[in-house]
């Protein structure tokens, strides 16, 4: 039986994020948090891990409360239960401090596999899996496309530019799941009932983990951020080709060298 | 397909007001309640123009505490608008009878106090279609899945896809159907209080009628919310199907633009832009599905709503049938099941409440809509003759004299007569 | 906001979860004998566009309004609603 343990983060839905015209500032008013949209993927992932050898798999964000919508999103595709880290005191994270917590809270709950998603949509590190696999001294695979498991171990497969790489990990192992190879599956009905009446989410907060102040949140937290630089929307001609397709290829190419784009 | 293993005495389809007002009622006298909505959040879904009836909400929901009221509206203004020329009246009160709010907010609200009722709130799923079996409806299928409950409460809202595919309704036809479109417009609060004149959380009414629509039966709306405005417009989608002429999105710049209110708008920057249809021709014009053995139908999937081209009242109307649909189930309950006859006391409580009876009351302002001179000849000619009675400083006309050269070549006499007494007795 | 905008750069204020399958699906060859073509203009976040004398449907920007489904004459759209929560968000209507 698979001991399988999925990291979700809940992250404001960057895809809509628009810019002030006047200010050049993101506009952050009202925009709704999604689960991020890679950890779905990893999501599917272990569900399939888990319909294919049996098991259980578990979900853990290290977050506000307000991702408990994220977790019933992910208990109603399949999800057995739930974990949501949340206290104050974890505020104010870099990846380190995130990934200690998380590695704490993995190693409690107890796991054969755990899988992450690729990176973030709001930060992007992709730092998170390679720590968390660190602090818990166990084989890491980044940019899984596929896995089974055959004779105890875990065969993952990752697709790189040129070549295709297999491995075979002793578990237990974490593995990031390669974004867009997956589709992560719809909600059910029986399942978001069940994530709805069960309670399926347990709320852990320091309290239960006594990890050490110096270790969390901005405190246990090294990375220092210099400076923030927006890059400024290049404006947009809107010019537009209609007719023939050849006509139109040639009329690119003679923009494109026009501005100096291209070179013959 | 699978059956789920739980169960509820009722199962109602839809968090909007309709929805949520059957929901909280029944809830709140102890039924087991699942509220099925589609949206990620209720409210997330849900469109309107931008102001609720406060009083018939209050009623349903046991008070306003907490609700999202964004201004109470207390000043109403209707104007006729033809080329760069309006003529507008206005009503100022004091009286807090309606409020301005976003219905995505009031939405949430809703489903809120249905879970604090005790109800369970399902969100993210997209209900496909109603269990009919032997005639009745026994609950609802979601994929290769279906839940059974007593009765289903069906408050889809407008679309009303699950009516149609269980063969309960025709589908929806474009000449009963309006396309409203709108965006939302934020302004400093502050600069939005001194270009409408308000103060404090008075709010303002806006209706517009004439060429903003380019002649299309309908109108449009500016309502002020706390720190944004809702500018839109509805137009009847039967004509627009044979002469729109350009795009829908369109004629809302357009008002953006119109040099009558873009100084109101000048700083202001779109936070959304949304679409919704609304029913044009309602209750009684339209005989609506209300009830069938194991199911009631409230809200716009119901056709409750009071459209008088110068006024909506849909969210009001929807909350109230969805609250009049809990307590026809209450009764049914008491009757001993959930059948037709039983469930036939819908209608009942419906015809006797104010929902009925001011759709009856304004049956035949649907019609009335439909005159085209509301678009064209009559804004012209009032701001014809506006423009005559002050803009002649050495002819200044007697007001029929000027009504008369207005009119010439606008519209007869004799039709001006009948309009007249359609309009009186229509609205 | 005293220019004309492009109706994606007013849709762009939108919030979406985008589905990785359509909604609604459209059968273009209807579109091909279709001489009307309301949804070009009807459609309010502009789903349908022309691309010389084929329709184009793109389900991305759907606002979820219905109106395609009504005003095409030819039955050309299977419609539906999203499902497991995605497509429009809105906030503020
Ligand atoms: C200097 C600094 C200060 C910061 N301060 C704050 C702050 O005050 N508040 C704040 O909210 N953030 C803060 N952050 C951001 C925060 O550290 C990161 O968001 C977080 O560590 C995850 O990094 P990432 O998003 O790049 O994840 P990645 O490394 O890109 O994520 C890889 C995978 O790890 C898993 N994962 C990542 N995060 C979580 C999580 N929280 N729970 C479960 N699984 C997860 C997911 O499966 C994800 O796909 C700060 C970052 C820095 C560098
Ligand atoms: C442009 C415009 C302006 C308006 N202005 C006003 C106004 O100023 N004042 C006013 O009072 N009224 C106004 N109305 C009318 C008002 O919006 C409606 O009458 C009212 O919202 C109807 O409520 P309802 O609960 O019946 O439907 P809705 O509010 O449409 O709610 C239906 C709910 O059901 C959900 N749903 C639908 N299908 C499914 C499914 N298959 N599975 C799960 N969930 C589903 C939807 O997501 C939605 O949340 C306006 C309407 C429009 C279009
Ligand atoms: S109206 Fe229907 S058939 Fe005609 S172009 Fe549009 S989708 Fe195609
Ligand atoms: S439902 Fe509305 S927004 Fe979506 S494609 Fe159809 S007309 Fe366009």
């Amino acid at each position: 039986m698979l001991r399988i343990v999925v990291g979700i983060k809940w992250v404001p839905n960057t895809t809509s994020v628009n810019i002030d015209p006047k200010t050049g500032t993101l506009i952050r008013e009202g925009i709704p948090s999604v689960v991020n949209p890679h950890d779905l993927e990893a999501v599917e992932m272990a569900l399939r891990l888990r319909d294919e050898y049996g098991g259980r798999v578990t979900a853990i964000t290290m977050s506000p409360p307000s991702a408990r919508a994220g977790l019933e999103h992910v208990l109603g595709m399949g999800v057995d239960d739930a974990v949501l880290v949340s206290d104050r005191a974890f505020a104010g994270a870099d990846t380190l401090a995130t990934s200690y917590v998380l590695a704490k809270v993995i190693e409690r709950l107890g796991y054969d596999l755990i899988v992450f998603g690729q990176e973030t949509i709001d930060s992007s590190t992709a730092h998170v899996g390679a720590q968390v696999a660190s602090w818990l001294d166990i084989p890491y695979v980044y940019y899984v496309t596929h896995a089974r498991l055959e004779g105890g171990r875990l065969i993952v497969r990752r697709s790189l530019e040129n070549v295709r790489e297999t491995y075979e990990l002793e578990l237990p192992a974490l593995i990031s799941v390669a974004m867009h190879t997956l589709h992560p599956r719809r909600v059910r009905l029986s399942h978001k009932l069940r994530a709805k009446l069960e309670s399926p989410i347990e709320t852990w907060t320091n309290r239960e983990l006594g990890l050490e102040p110096d270790c969390i949140g901005l405190k246990g937290s090294p990375t220092a951020l210099s400076k923030i630089e927006m890059i400024p929307k290049v404006p947009r001609k809107n010019e537009i080709f209609r007719g023939d397709p050849r006509e139109a290829a040639k009329w690119l190419v003679d923009k494109l060298i026009e501005e100096g784009l291209l070179e013959v | 397909m699978k059956e789920v293993g739980y169960k509820f005495d009722v199962i109602v389809v839809g968090a909007g007001p309709a929805g949520s007002a059957a929901a909280y009622t029944l809830a709140k006298k102890g039924f087991k309640v699942l509220l099925v909505e589609r949206g990620r959040v209720p409210g997330s879904k849900n469109v309107f123009g931008g102001r609720v009836y406060a009083d018939p909400v209050g009623e349903v929901f046991d008070g306003l505490d907490g609700a999202p009221i964004h201004r109470w509206v207390t000043r109403e203004r209707i104007s006729l608008v033809s080329g760069g020329e309006m003529s507008s009246f206005e009503f100022r009160g004091s009286k807090r009878t309606s409020f301005t709010t976003y219905l995505t907010e009031l939405a949430g609200w809703m489903a809120r106090k249905v879970e604090e009722a005790g109800g369970v709130v399902l969100t993210e799923i997209t209900v496909d279609g109603l269990v009919v079996e032997g005639g009745r409806v026994t609950g609802i299928r979601v994929g290769d899945e279906r839940l059974t409950s007593d009765v289903v409460i069906d408050a889809e809202g407008i679309n009303r896809l699950l009516l149609e595919r269980a063969g309960l309704v025709p589908k929806l036809s474009v000449r009963h159907t309006g396309l409203g479109v709108k965006e939302v417009i934020k302004l400093q609060r502050d600069r939005l209080e001194d270009l409408f004149g308000l103060e404090g959380d008075e709010g303002m009414a806006w209706l517009m009628l004439g060429d903003v629509t380019d002649g299309l039966p309908g109108g449009a709306f500016l309502y002020t919310n706390r720190d944004s405005v809702s500018l839109g417009l509805v137009i009847a989608l039967g004509d627009a199907v044979k002469e729109v002429g350009r795009h829908v999105s369109r004629y809302v710049e357009a008002l953006r633009l119109h040099p009558l209110l873009r100084r109101y708008l000048r700083d202001g920057r779109i936070m959304e832009y949304s679409a919704h249809l609304v029913p044009e021709y309602t209750w009684p014009d339209l005989p609506h599905l209300l009830y069938t053995d194991g199911l009631l139908v409230a809200g716009d999937a119901a056709g409750l709503l009071l459209n008088l081209g110068y006024n909506f009242r849909g969210v009001d109307f929807a909350a109230y049938s969805g609250y009049l649909a809990a307590r026809a189930v209450e009764r049914a309950h008491e009757m001993g099941g959930m059948t037709s006859e039983n469930l036939a006391i819908y209608r009942d409580l419906l015809e006797e409440s104010f929902v009925l009876r001011q759709l009856r009351k304004f049956r035949r302002a649907p019609r009335m809509r439909e005159n085209r001179r509301l678009y064209g000849a009559y804004p012209g000619l009032v701001n014809a003759i506006m423009d005559q009675l002050f803009n002649s400083p050495y002819e200044t006309p007697k007001v029929m004299e000027a009504l008369r050269r207005a009119r010439e070549g606008r519209i007869g006499w004799l039709e001006m007569v009948r309009d007249l007494l359609e309009m009186v007795r229509s609205v | 906001m005293m220019k004309p905008m492009r109706v994606d750069d007013i849709l762009n204020n939108n919030v979406w979860d985008v589905d990785y399958e359509p909604h609604i699906r459209v059968d273009s060859s209807k579109c091909r004998e279709c001489d009307e073509k309301p949804c070009l203009l009807l459609c309010p976040a502009q789903c349908y566009t022309l691309a010389g004398e084929e329709v184009l449907f793109s389900y991305e920007g759907c606002v979820e309004c219905g109106t395609c489904r009504l005003v095409c004459p030819n039955d050309a759209v299977t419609w539906n609603y999203p499902v497991s929560g995605r497509g429009i968000h809105f906030r503020f209507s």
